[in-house]
């Protein structure tokens, strides 16, 4: 891949931030505060799959507060009113939309996969590769992660 | 006017409703499908005014839906919703017959300048 075609950190901050003020923060009292939480946290992971071209996945990650915010504001009601079912299919449409607007900067042609929501990360192997790039925030004093990883070309993307 | 939503997402079809009520389009019977293949019955036995689509899809994508809507004589005004608004997307779905192709995310501002030559 040519270092023309990477996606940056500051590529998936502009995209999360539009995604927010689109989805998340509509009335501008939630923004997504481009700091660094004081703890990543990896309880819930929603991914899409690129192939093609370039081969990785593009991944937002959070924690279970935070996954049920989103939801909420994503669904309009309130994150005790939010199931199992909100959840995954809210952040993985949060996948969905980051993940069409990092492809337009990855080497074409590219194929994106349908999302998918994982919840325990830890040495799951869809969710290896190499870190291209990463955006950490803090939304509603949770922790929020936009990252994209390319893995080996021909690798387990799906 | 009747407008069938397709998005597999719950969460899109929800937002996709709440725009076009933001966008000031009032008095719409909306539909939903939950894929390609429910979009293609639902635009065949529902005959809705309009259909806004979403591209990635399980069973049969969007693209496939308005091909196959297309192939079969069904001419129903067709545009996208979709996460990926790329050149090569938008002439792919031109050519073959949408109208047009909203990315996500997008504001009723959008919605208004794709739908109101339609809805208005």
């Amino acid at each position: 891949m040519s270092a023309t075609m990477a996606p940056t950190g500051d590529d998936l901050q502009q995209i999360a931030e539009q995604v927010w003020a689109s989805y998340l923060d509509t009335d501008g009292e939630k923004p997504l505060v481009p700091l660094p939480p004081d703890k990543l946290s990896r309880d819930v992971v929603a991914g899409v799959a690129v192939s093609g071209a370039w081969h990785g996945l593009v991944l937002v990650s959070c924690s279970t507060a935070a996954s049920k915010e989103a939801a909420a504001a994503l669904l309009g009601m309130g994150a005790d009113e939010v199931t199992v079912g909100d959840i995954d299919d809210a952040l993985g449409e949060l996948a969905n939309v980051i993940g069409g607007n990092v492809k337009s900067l990855l080497p074409e042609p590219c194929t994106l996969g349908l999302p998918e929501v994982h919840n325990n990360a830890d040495n799951d192997p869809w969710l290896e590769g190499d870190e291209i790039c990463r955006f950490e925030a803090t939304w509603m004093g949770e922790p929020m992660e936009v990252s994209v990883l390319e893995k080996p070309q021909g690798g387990e993307t799906a | 006017m009747k407008i069938l939503i397709a998005d597999d997402s719950r969460v899109m079809r929800q937002i996709v409703t709440r725009t076009l009520r933001q966008a000031g389009y009032d008095g719409l019977e909306l539909i939903e499908a939950e894929d390609g293949a429910q979009l293609v019955q639902k635009a065949n036995d529902e005959k809705p005014d309009l259909v806004l689509s979403d591209w990635n899809m399980p069973n049969m994508t969007g693209i496939e839906a308005i091909r196959a809507l297309r192939a079969s004589g069904n001419n129903t005004p067709f545009g996208f919703v979709t996460s990926e608004g790329t050149q090569e997307m938008r002439d792919t779905a031109s050519a073959a017959g949408a109208l047009f192709l909203i990315a996500k995310p997008f504001t009723a501002e959008t919605f208004k300048e794709n739908l109101d030559s339609i809805l208005g």
